[in-house]
This record gives C-alpha cells, sequence and structure tokens, in this order.
C-alpha cells in the first residue's frame, strides 16, 4: 500500500472525523440555546411512553398513512439507510480489520448493500427530478447531497474487495469521498439524522401527553367510563 | 366533482385590507389603541420588525422543524389541498413550510447564511413580500396537522404556520377577517362580540325552554353560581346561531342530576389566537376561563362540542397563559359517556334512525385525545353508525378549520380543496354527518351545499338528546 493510501485511510479520515464531530458538537449546543417548550396541562398519556413511540416511527411503517400507500417508499428508505450503515462500516473496517475483506461472503454482501443503495439513489433523483412539486422545493443542496451519497455508494461498491495491490484508485476515490463527506455532511441535508431526535422528540412528547401517540387504532376505552 | 381550478397566483397576490383596521384606529378601539391588537403600519420598516419577532419567538421544538425537512415529499401525499391539486406544487406543505424556513436558514442557520442559494435561502424584501406569506399561511393551510404526522421526520408544518401567522398578526398583516375577529375577542371577551346582555337573555330563554319542555318550573340555566361540579362553556357561535344546543346540553344535565353553573363572563372556550397564532390573545382568553372556575370554585371545566375551541381550552391555552392547569378539563362528550354509564341517563336509540357518519375534527384527533369517546357515543345513541374512510387521526379536514371561515377571500380556494372531504362523505352513504366541532359544522355545510349533497350536518349532544328517554313523572307534561 502507497504511503498516500495509508495517510488517506488514517489520518486524512481522523481529521475529517474530528471535524465532523466538532462542527455537530457546536451545532447541538446551538440547538440547546433555544429553550425548550413547556406544558402547564394535565396530561391524559405517558409523554415518555409518546417519545418511544415517536423515536420508533422509523420502524414502524404500519404507523403513516403516507407510508402505508406507498411501502416501495418505505422499502426504498430501508435500503438506501442499509446502504449508508454499510459504507459507513466500510471507512472503518478497510483500515482498521482489512482481514474481513478477505472473506468472499462478506465482500459479496457489502456490495450488494451498497449497490442496491445506489440503485434506489437514482431511483430517488429521477423522482426529485420528474416530480414538479418535489423540483420546486429541491435546493442545490438536495440534488448535490443525493448525488454525492448516490455516488459515494458506487465507489464503496469497487472500494470494498480492498485489493490495493491491484489497483489502489478504487481506495483512493473512496477515502478521498469519505473525507469529503465528514466535511461536508454538518452543513448539509444530509445531516438530518442530527434533528430527528429532536423533531421527534417534541412531537412525542406533546402527542403522549395528550393521548394522541399511541396511534388509536379502534377498540380503545373512551375516557370518562368508570 | 370536477372544479375548474383556481389560479394560485390570484391567491397568493391578494392585496392587504386595512380598511376595518382604519376603522378601529378612528374609533380609538381600546385593544388597538393599548397595543393589545396591532395595526399595518407601512412605516413600521416591518421586514425588520418581523426578523425582530421571529428571533424572540424561536424555540428548540420549532428550530427542529425549522431544520428538519429533508424535502422528501411525503406531506403532498397527506394535505388535501395537494390531493385535490395534484398539478400545482405550491401546495405541498414542505413548500408552505419553506416560506418560513428559508428565512430562518438566511438570518440564523450557517449554511444558509453564508451560501443562501445553495439551500433555498432568502429574505423578506417589502411588505408585499410579507403580504404573499399572508396568503400562503392564511389561505393555503388549515393547520389540520396531517403532514406532521405523516412526516418521518417528525416536522411541524402547522407549527410553522401558525408561528408565521402570529408574527404577521403583530404586523397587522393579515386578512380582514382575522383582525375583526380578534378585536372582538379582545374586546369582549369572545369572538363574535356576544354583549353580556345577549348572552344572559339567551340563557333566559333557554331556560324558559327547557323548563316547559320537562315540566319543572323550577328549572333555570344558573349563571356564575358558585361550588358547583363544574362550569359549562361553549362557543359564541352557539348564543348566536345554535342556542339549541345549549339547551340540549341543559336538558341532560338536569336529568343527569348534575350541579353545573355557566360563568357571567370567561364562558368562551373558543379561542382565536390558535388560528391567528397571537398566543397574547390566546393566553388572554383562555385565563379568562381558567380564573372563571377558579372565581366560583368549580370542580372542573366542561368544554362544550368544538374542536379548536376544546384544543385552545383543554390542551394550548394553559401554555399561552403560562397557567398551570389546577382542576381537570374534558369534553362535554366525557360528561356524557360518565353519565351514560353511572346510568344516570337513559337513551333510546331508534330515535335517531337514520345513517350517521362520524367526522372526527383535526383539532380533537390530532392534536386532542378525543376519537373514541364520539364512537362510543354514538354507537350507543343511533341505530346506523357508519365509519367514514380514513377516519380518527387519519381523517381529512373539514376545510374551515384553522379561522378558514372568517377569511372569505380564500373560499374559492377552500371550496375546490373541499372535494377530498366531499368524496369521503359521499362514500359513506350516510345522511347525516356528526362532528363535535362548530367550525366543522360551518365548514361541512358549506362543502354540503357546494357539491349538493343529500345530507344534513348534526352534533353528538345534540343526537344524545334527542335519543333521551325521559323518566314517567317527567314525561306527564
Amino acid at each position: 500500500m502507497s504511503e498516500f493510501l495509508k495517510i488517506l485511510e488514517n489520518e486524512v479520515q481522523l481529521v475529517a472525523l474530528a471535524f465532523m464531530g466538532t462542527v455537530y458538537l457546536l451545532r447541538l449546543l446551538w440547538m440547546f440555546r433555544f429553550k425548550a417548550p413547556q406544558d402547564f396541562s394535565y396530561g391524559v398519556g405517558s409523554s415518555k411512553v409518546g417519545v418511544a413511540y415517536s423515536m420508533m416511527n422509523v420502524a414502524m411503517p404500519w404507523a403513516m398513512e403516507s407510508v402505508r400507500r406507498n411501502w416501495s417508499f418505505y422499502l426504498q428508505f430501508v435500503i438506501f439507510h442499509l446502504g449508508i450503515v454499510a459504507a459507513i462500516s466500510a471507512t472503518f473496517l478497510i483500515p482498521y480489520w482489512p482481514q474481513l475483506f478477505e472473506i468472499k461472503m462478506v465482500v459479496w454482501i457489502f456490495q450488494i448493500s451498497l449497490a442496491a443503495a445506489c440503485f434506489v439513489g437514482i431511483l430517488r433523483l429521477i423522482r426529485r427530478i420528474s416530480k414538479p412539486a418535489l423540483r420546486l422545493i429541491s435546493s442545490p443542496d438536495d440534488y448535490f447531497s443525493l448525488v454525492l451519497m448516490t455516488a459515494f455508494f458506487a465507489s464503496g461498491v469497487f472500494a470494498v474487495p480492498n485489493k490495493h495491490t491491484a489497483s489502489e484508485w478504487p481506495l483512493i476515490v473512496f477515502f478521498t469521498m469519505t473525507a469529503f463527506f465528514l466535511i461536508y455532511v454538518p452543513f448539509s441535508k444530509i445531516s438530518h439524522y442530527l434533528y430527528y431526535p429532536f423533531t421527534r422528540y417534541f412531537l412525542g412528547k406533546q402527542l403522549g401527553h395528550r393521548g394522541v401517540f399511541p396511534r388509536k387504532r379502534g377498540g380503545e376505552k373512551p375516557a370518562g367510563l368508570e | 366533482m370536477n372544479e375548474k381550478s383556481i389560479s394560485i397566483e390570484d391567491v397568493v397576490s391578494l392585496p392587504l385590507d386595512p380598511k376595518e383596521q382604519k376603522k378601529a384606529v378612528e374609533e380609538k378601539v381600546p385593544c388597538v389603541a393599548e397595543g393589545r391588537l396591532k395595526v399595518y403600519d407601512p412605516n413600521n420598516n416591518n421586514v425588520k420588525k418581523f426578523l425582530e419577532l421571529l428571533k424572540s419567538r424561536l424555540n428548540r421544538s420549532v428550530v427542529g422543524s425549522m431544520t428538519g425537512c429533508i424535502h422528501c415529499g411525503m406531506c403532498s401525499e397527506a394535505c388535501h389541498y395537494a390531493l385535490a391539486r395534484p398539478d400545482d406544487p405550491t401546495m405541498v406543505p414542505a413548500y408552505k413550510g419553506d416560506q418560513i424556513r428559508r428565512i430562518f436558514k438566511k438570518h440564523f442557520d450557517w449554511t444558509g447564511s453564508i451560501f443562501p442559494w445553495w439551500v433555498h435561502a432568502g429574505s423578506p424584501k417589502n411588505d408585499e413580500d410579507l403580504n404573499r406569506l399572508k396568503n400562503i399561511v392564511f389561505g393555503t393551510c388549515t393547520g389540520c396537522r396531517r403532514c406532521t404526522l405523516n412526516c418521518p421526520m417528525g416536522v411541524d408544518t402547522a407549527v410553522l404556520v401558525r408561528l408565521t401567522r402570529g408574527l404577521l398578526t403583530e404586523l397587522g398583516i393579515v386578512p380582514e377577517g382575522v383582525f375583526v375577529v380578534s378585536k372582538d375577542q379582545w374586546e369582549t371577551g369572545n369572538q363574535m362580540g356576544v354583549t353580556e346582555e345577549e348572552y344572559l337573555e339567551t340563557l333566559e330563554w333557554m331556560s324558559e325552554e327547557i323548563s316547559e319542555e320537562i315540566g319543572d318550573p323550577n328549572f333555570k340555566i344558573q349563571v356564575d353560581k358558585e361550588d358547583c361540579d363544574f362550569i359549562y362553556t361553549i362557543n359564541p357561535r352557539e348564543v348566536k346561531y345554535d342556542p339549541r344546543s345549549i339547551g340540549q346540553a341543559a336538558k341532560i344535565f338536569y336529568y343527569a342530576g348534575e350541579s353545573w353553573t355557566m360563568p357571567r363572563f370567561g364562558w368562551d372556550m373558543t379561542n382565536f389566537g390558535l388560528f391567528s397564532g397571537d398566543d397574547k390573545l390566546g393566553g388572554y382568553v383562555a385565563k379568562n376561563l381558567y380564573e372563571a372556575a377558579k372565581r366560583l370554585r368549580a370542580k372542573r371545566i366542561v368544554i362544550s362540542e368544538c374542536g379548536h375551541g376544546y384544543r385552545s381550552t383543554r390542551w394550548e391555552g394553559y401554555n399561552w397563559a403560562k397557567y398551570a392547569q389546577n382542576i381537570p378539563s374534558e369534553s362535554v362528550l366525557v360528561t356524557l359517556i360518565r353519565y351514560i354509564s353511572q346510568g344516570r341517563i337513559k337513551f333510546d336509540p331508534s330515535k335517531n334512525p337514520l345513517p350517521v357518519t362520524f367526522h372526527d375534527s383535526c383539532n380533537l384527533a390530532r392534536s386532542g385525545d378525543l376519537t373514541e369517546e364520539p364512537r362510543w357515543l354514538l354507537k350507543r345513541v343511533c341505530t346506523d353508525f357508519r365509519e367514514m374512510f380514513p377516519n380518527r387521526a387519519d381523517n381529512f379536514c373539514c376545510t374551515g378549520g384553522g379561522g378558514a371561515l372568517s377569511m372569505v377571500e380564500y373560499k374559492p380556494l377552500r371550496m375546490e380543496v373541499a372535494k377530498i372531504k366531499a368524496q369521503q362523505l359521499i362514500d359513506t352513504g350516510a345522511k347525516q354527518v356528526c362532528t363535535t366541532c362548530h367550525n366543522c359544522i360551518d365548514g361541512l355545510g358549506d362543502l354540503i351545499r357546494h357539491y349538493k349533497l343529500d345530507m344534513k350536518v348534526v352534533q353528538v349532544i345534540e343526537l344524545v338528546a334527542n335519543a333521551l328517554v325521559l323518566p314517567e313523572k317527567k314525561e306527564k307534561k
């Protein structure tokens, strides 16, 4: 392995990761500067249950009508995010546990996950461009983030075999993109996972307190029934 | 059902009409003279003021919704405006939320303040832009929260819309109807400007009617009686247009042997602050009611059937007024369930033979806790209850929510998007649609007339009162 790739896989990644961590920390401090809303009313449900329900929403496709009516979109969401998990894992596993990628099955699992996510990325890009409503609300950041992710998945497909003896280029591309990602992500929509706990927490807290979450499906005991 | 789609440009370019505001200034209406209700002033540097107000209103929950939208577009399948106008991308809730989000990004977010074009950040340039914003947040969203519950990120677009409405209200950049109703509620304590004399006369009239009906000459709706089990709070629409509902409630309370009263002041459980986004008005109105209960040493507050009134009084009002709740407050539906389960009133469902469906008010189903209660009652007091689909928290808005009924300039758009609700009603095959909200009564009434549906709107209390089986001795009259 060349010295350049070695530095790219290690020092460069660590510096970029530290940068991302610092920006995220600042971002969280910024969020906490804003006051949390208070509730002065008696509750009928549990805020804690509401928060848990709200947070778990991502794993409950039946809980939202928009998903119930559009299962393929949820499937795409799962595939896309599994691809993200695979790509992020690969950025750590390749430099620090390279033996893992000597197992063919592992390489295939990673490659299939990344290729599927890449395919979903392309579908999402087509959807974003072809739907007028999505075109209207999409900013350059929305397009760029999606293109970047899709390209990242594609580069991952070629990088995970970790054959630097054959050619270092797939790894150089993959790790250069990773470093760029780590620096760019905190300023882009990709950092939405940082805000997810906030939006979900407050929605769950309020609606749990009011007994709206967990969602009622009928047959629950009405209030006032002794 | 094929309505001609109206041009959205005609809606968002509707000019500000400050006629009523000028009149209020000339007449030195106290709430305006004292600055509680703001009027439009073109020399106020409104954009700067708007940004200052926005800064002061941000909290962690709001900032979450400002930063959390990923523009996935899932909300487009939840909103009745977007569904009814599929070729109009400006109807998508994310777009409506983006109108305030872009300002937030430009002034409070890193990327947006440095590279605004990259994230569609921007700032209103003048009052014309603020007026356009007014038409979007007041005219193209009823704040029903259906998009909120269908957002994978949990972004609360309705909260952003209400926040923006509140900022514009502080600048007097509001639809005329919003100004008039706010003024009435500030001035008289109720949003229909009902005078104390009118209110007491109506209660007197209803007392006489019920007294005659039940054959008890001593029956009287008690006003300001202390130490009762509860105070009954109502919608001023009941005084103005539907006093029978007060009589129906009074009759049921009588047969249940209830100890109750109605306050002389602080009886309006509706709250226009919810719609205008004015927390000060919201807190003032809610506090009047809470203080009435305290003054009369009531053990509970009972709220008559009203979606936004229930949400405001039961949930939001305590927060707007920063008033720690000290006695329970409940919907009259819960009170009715208690009477039935305790055997305090008897009923005969055959008195309500017409097929009836139930429309969930957005404020009760998505922002409140009442979905099973009305169904429990309807299944007992009617012979043919038919569920509407989708229902409960997935139900569609009646299209009259969010104060839309007071904003006549947006009615053509409201009627166009009402086709979603109209289809829902038609599909039930019912002859009556029951709702627990006065806004919904008018919203549904409007669309029933517009789409010429063979259906009438009723309330739960009306059906319960109609099904009442009177005790022998009381039936002699």
